[in-house]
């Protein structure tokens, strides 16, 4: 049986929707579990090759192991759980709530918002009392 | 070494990890040796397949884990918690049951 191959056997399991902190974990007792396994192997007094071999059928199949860890809901990521609500129900939801972002983001940067609201009032002022002099010098200059 | 048969091990690794860590923290290898030890080997599983088994007992709070040093290496220990043993006296209940009642349908004359 070949060695197991860790770093694909994280990936296949990310395909799956396991959380990528139980797929780091479990990939890595997985590989001290293999380890473990080959010092067996080797202590019953096997050479290298075969002791790996051995550990390699003695760890299960990478396939059983996936089928094995995508069974189990509770380790999926939320939207591997719960589909509908990713595909369907958060784009909408993000949809209904943005254009309250303006207003959230306006509410908690408050400050920022009445000195900006004041400077261009002023400016707004200034802007249009220029305007009138030049207006009334036009007329009546 | 006894055969692998799924269909009759639904649950089975489930019942005998909890009972394992009912009597003291272990690690993976550590629960698979002592399945082995045992069960006499009559129970064969593919070794791999009992961390998904132990990491959806933690999540649902039966187990919990945590890291140790031994001899340099950091291990993942696993510890049956208050509800873990909870569920494990369901199980036990479950599982004698239906042993009582296979036992009493091969036992029976009748469907000899």
């Amino acid at each position: 049986m070949p060695e197991p191959n860790f770093g694909q056997l994280a990936q296949r399991l990310l395909d799956k929707g396991i959380q990528p902190r139980i797929v780091r974990r479990a990939v890595g007792e997985l590989r001290d579990h293999y380890d473990d396994l080959v010092i067996a192997a080797q202590r019953d007094g096997m050479n290298e090759m075969r002791a790996r071999d051995r550990a390699a059928s003695q760890l299960g199949e990478p396939d059983l192991i996936v089928t094995a860890m995508s069974a189990q809901r509770a380790l999926r990521s939320w939207p591997f759980r719960y589909p509908r609500v990713a595909v369907v129900i958060y784009p909408l939801a993000c949809l209904l709530l943005l254009p309250a972002a303006p207003v959230v983001a306006g509410m908690s940067h408050a400050s920022a918002v009445v000195r900006w609201g004041t400077s261009l009032l002023i400016a707004g002022i200034f802007t249009a009392s220029l305007l009138l002099v030049l207006q009334l010098s036009i007329l009546f200059g | 070494m006894a055969q692998s048969n799924p269909p009759f091990m639904s649950g089975v690794p489930e019942l005998l990890l909890l009972r394992l860590l009912k009597q003291q923290e272990m690690y993976g290898y550590e629960l698979v040796r002592a399945i082995r030890e045992v069960t006499g080997e009559a129970i064969s599983l593919g070794e791999g397949v009992i961390y998904p088994v132990l990491h959806s007992l933690e999540r649902s709070g039966a187990l919990k884990a945590r890291r140790k040093a031994v001899g340099g290496r950091t291990r993942v220990y696993y510890a049956l918690t208050k509800k873990g043993a909870a569920r494990l006296d369901r199980l036990q209940d479950d599982w004698h049951r239906i042993q009582g009642g296979i036992t009493t349908v091969l036992e029976s004359p009748g469907h000899a």
